[in-house]
């Protein structure tokens, strides 16, 4: 009760909204949360409890399984029911032009079939529709496109489209989807050309086989790589730009995909703003945001760019709370359990890593702060904190370099740009 | 002065892991220079984008989103207007326009082989909008300049005007004795692949040694150079390039033998679909490596047939090709990619040329050591004879390109 007092004080001098309730023994109880005034119709949940950890040696995370291919780069995966989706990059003995179908129902993924999509040189993301229904993959190169693919049978799914434009060239690195009330969009993050800058574009996919755009912004600096999209906010990856909140829907103002509303922008340190989860945690919270850094490297042997925790109370003041580091890699992709509170992430020649992400990660001592300098920010290390959990496929025996993660019923899947595909144990 | 070289190469394997052998019309340029009192006026029309779109087959070079072809240039390679003068035994001038920037040593094109060296994105800054003020005391020239980072994305596009001044260079140059020439040079290029900026920063560094010496009958010529490039983001180094390259020629009557060895660094980038070409710009901040090139080649080219301003010069080239992991080697496997990490290349052309060059490309103005302001004692440059110099009083045109002169090139 103690701290939540606190809160609640600490609360009310920002401009949040809590419920009296949680400051008084009497009356109903109505519902607590963080009541942004600046988006009314989002409600960011109870504060995040107080969790106190120590640092302690990571485990590691049992390796169930390799499914193998050397044949091309291995870039993201999705996992849907006992099968997963890897799509792949670059030219390696081919080029990347390849969606792998992979039976995960036994600790070996198997291979049981694959889609080619003509013209692409990079088949870079890959999602399944929140319903099952639809696979979508996004390319580049060729002019850039969405393969949109319907998966009434998840074994041997059928194109149903093939979305280009010239908005969607020279290549579509991302393609997101989400539902907002109701319909179903694209978010595709667009590569920049080379007179043109990188836009995000919004595609209406309510009628997959005829896929309609929506809007489009020029959007990043240089880059946008990526966006997540969850109860009516857009999470925009900005690059040098920061991480951008946009309303589509969530505040209920009217903002909507067609028309969306910027929220607010928030500059993490060193930006090279990548990808962003926001997290639910298993107590309701709503509060962090957890952006992924892409720094340089030189694959398949280092990489840079640490993980950012982003407080969202303000939705039009986002602030930097907190990072985790890990000297010599860097972060990409994340997936995250958030009925245990735990994020995975994809750290290239590092392995995949896995942390405890449950409760307040803005608060902690002194000695485990990190400064930035020529600010006032001071943000805590996740290392320090204790919240560094496992590590995983740093003892596959072989030179790992993983893009994307995908947890799913108590299993985590890697996408190894060298080796293919990784099924691991869930981090303890 | 109006130039083409229709050539052939046969390259053994390259890119595409076998041999390939292409023809095209390279190196189609009109150039022009004037002079009225003080001011200057220098421009080059190159016509490569029409002619070389795909770029000329050359294993190993890099830069501008060609890989193991060298890319086609920009229509206005060069157009800067300048002001020169001289007072105290000090010359000055002062350029801007669109050019070289002040780094590294010349133009590959004004060089005795066709082929350019694999360095040529780390030993010269080009086709930027430039401003350029250089001094010139007796045997020591400096020079200043600031320029757009962004490298031009195709012939045709102008660079980003809101960039200029973001990248800046310098370079100081001494002519310790006649024909002799020194200089060393620093480029702070602001995100030369990403027009939008944002992309690796370019810290460059060379040091040029380089002998030019002509009399009626000969000519003989050497060059040794040193060239770094740390690529950065935000202060940090994140890969460094370094070429080492030596190159000489000798003619008499007419005749030239040549010869360069190289060793540079080529970063590995994303493959596209086709071998040729990576994308650009880069869609993040990482390689895929380094590869380090070893190139040895030797020309030989005939005496130029000449009738009034027209000439034509034969010439072949043979270049063997080794190429090793570099630091990192990241993903970089020399088999996988060419099936061979010893490679062949075999040229043969004529160079067609109406008039004469204007010799130093990369020097304006008081930079360019032929240049005359003022006279200090200085040989201006090496032309034993003097025949020309006496009476032409050249402002940027140095003897290696005299027209009549059978072993100007």
């Amino acid at each position: 009760m103690q701290s939540l007092t606190r809160a609640c004080l600490g609360s009310a001098a920002l401009f949040l909204n809590v419920a009296l309730a949680a400051c008084t023994r009497d009356g109903p109880t109505p519902p607590i949360g963080i009541l942004p005034t600046s988006c009314p119709g989002l409600n960011l949940g109870p504060l995040p409890a107080a969790v106190t950890m120590s640092p302690t040696t990571p485990a590691a995370v049992r390796i169930l399984g390799n499914g193998r291919d050397t044949v091309r780069y291995q870039a993201e995966v999705a996992v849907h029911g006992n099968l997963a989706y890897t799509t792949s990059w670059g030219v390696r003995q081919v080029a990347g032009n390849k969606v792998s179908i992979w039976d995960v129902s036994g600790d070996a993924p198997v291979l049981v079939d694959s889609l080619i999509v003509i013209g692409a040189t990079t088949t870079g993301d890959v999602a399944v529709s929140d319903d099952g229904s639809l696979l979508v993959v996004a390319t580049e190169r060729s002019g850039g496109s969405i393969a949109i693919y319907d998966l009434a049978d998840p074994r041997k799914p059928q194109l149903l489209s093939r979305f280009n434009n010239e908005d969607t060239d020279p290549g579509v690195h991302t393609a997101e989807i989400g539902r907002v009330n109701g319909k179903l969009y694209g978010f595709l993050s667009i590569d920049p050309g080379g007179t043109g800058g990188a836009r995000l574009v919004i595609v209406d996919l309510s009628t997959p086989s005829a896929p309609r755009e929506v809007y489009n912004k020029l959007a990043g600096n240089p880059y946008v790589h990526d966006t997540f999209v969850r109860d009516g906010l857009l999470f925009v990856a900005l690059w040098n730009d920061g991480m951008q909140i946009w309303d589509i829907g969530a505040c209920g103002q009217g903002a909507s995909p067609e028309a969306p509303r910027v929220l607010g922008t928030v500059q993490t340190v060193g930006g090279q703003v990548h990808n962003v989860w926001w997290y639910h945690d298993p107590n309701g919270s709503k509060r962090y945001a957890f952006v992924g850094q892409e720094g340089p490297g030189t694959v398949p042997t280092s990489s840079t760019g640490d993980i950012h925790v982003v407080d969202i109370s303000d939705p039009l003041a986002p602030k930097e709370v907190a990072f985790y580091h890990v000297n010599g890699a860097g972060t990409h992709n994340f997936s995250v359990d958030e009925a245990h509170g735990v994020l995975y992430a994809a750290y290239y020649n590092a392995g995949v890593r896995a942390l405890d992400i449950r409760g307040d990660l803005g608060k902690c001592d002194a000695s485990q702060r990190d400064s930035v300098a020529g600010s006032n920010l001071f943000r805590c290390d996740l290392r320090l904190t204790g919240r560094e959990l496992a590590t995983g496929l740093t003892d596959a025996g072989r030179q790992v370099y993983v893009w994307g993660v995908d947890y799913l019923n108590g299993n985590v899947y890697a996408s190894d740009m060298l080796n293919g595909i990784w099924k691991l144990g869930a981090a303890k | 002065m109006i130039q083409a070289v229709p050539m052939t190469t046969r390259a053994d394997p390259t890119a595409t892991r076998s041999a390939l052998n292409e023809g095209y019309l390279t190196q189609p340029l009109f150039m022009g220079h004037g002079a009225w009192g003080p001011g200057r006026v220098v421009a080059t029309l190159n016509l490569e984008g029409w002619t070389l779109q795909r770029g000329e087959l050359t294993t190993g070079a890099f830069g501008e989103g060609y890989v193991d072809r060298r890319h086609p240039h920009s229509y206005i390679h060069e157009l800067l207007g300048g002001i020169e003068g001289a007072r105290s035994g000090v010359s000055a001038s002062f350029f801007a326009g669109r050019g070289f920037v002040p780094f590294g040593s010349d133009d590959p094109m004004a060089r005795p082989f066709e082929k350019y060296p694999v360095n040529h994105h780390l030993a010269q800054v080009l086709e930027r909008i430039v401003a350029i003020g250089a001094v010139r005391r007796g045997p020591v020239i400096l020079e200043l300049s600031t320029f757009n980072g962004d490298e031009p994305v195709s012939p045709s596009t102008w660079p980003a005007w809101g960039r200029f001044g973001d990248s800046w260079s310098a370079r100081l140059t001494a002519l310790p004795f006649r024909g002799g020439e020194l200089s060393a040079s620093v480029a702070d290029v602001a995100s030369p692949e990403v027009r939008h900026g944002g992309g690796l920063d370019q810290w460059k560094r060379s040091v040029v040694a380089r002998f030019d010496r002509m009399t009626t009958d000969t000519w003989r010529y050497a060059l040794a150079e040193w060239a770094h490039t740390d690529e950065r983001i935000q202060g940090q180094t994140v890969t460094s390039l370094t070429s080492l390259l030596a190159e000489g020629a000798y003619c008499r009557a007419g005749a030239v033998v040549g010869a360069r060895i190289e060793q540079t660094d080529r970063p590995e980038e994303e493959q596209t679909l086709d071998p040729f070409r990576t994308p650009r710009p880069p869609i993040d901040l990482s390689n895929l490596g380094i590869s380090r090139w070893t190139t040895a080649t030797f020309m030989v080219s005939a005496p130029p047939i000449m009738y009034r301003v027209f000439s034509g010069r034969a010439f072949v080239e043979v270049a063997r090709i080794s190429v090793a992991p570099g630091d990192p080697p990241g993903l970089f496997n020399a088999q996988l990619r060419y099936g061979s990490s010893h490679m062949w290349m075999l040229s043969a052309g004529v160079r067609l040329r109406a008039g004469s060059m204007h010799g130093r490309m990369g020097r304006y103005g008081v930079a360019n050591p032929a240049d005359s302001l003022p006279s200090t004692g200085t040989h201006m440059h090496d032309m034993e004879s003097h025949q020309m110099a006496s009476s032409q009083r050249m402002t940027s045109s140095p003897p290696l390109f005299t027209p009549g002169n059978r072993c100007s090139l």
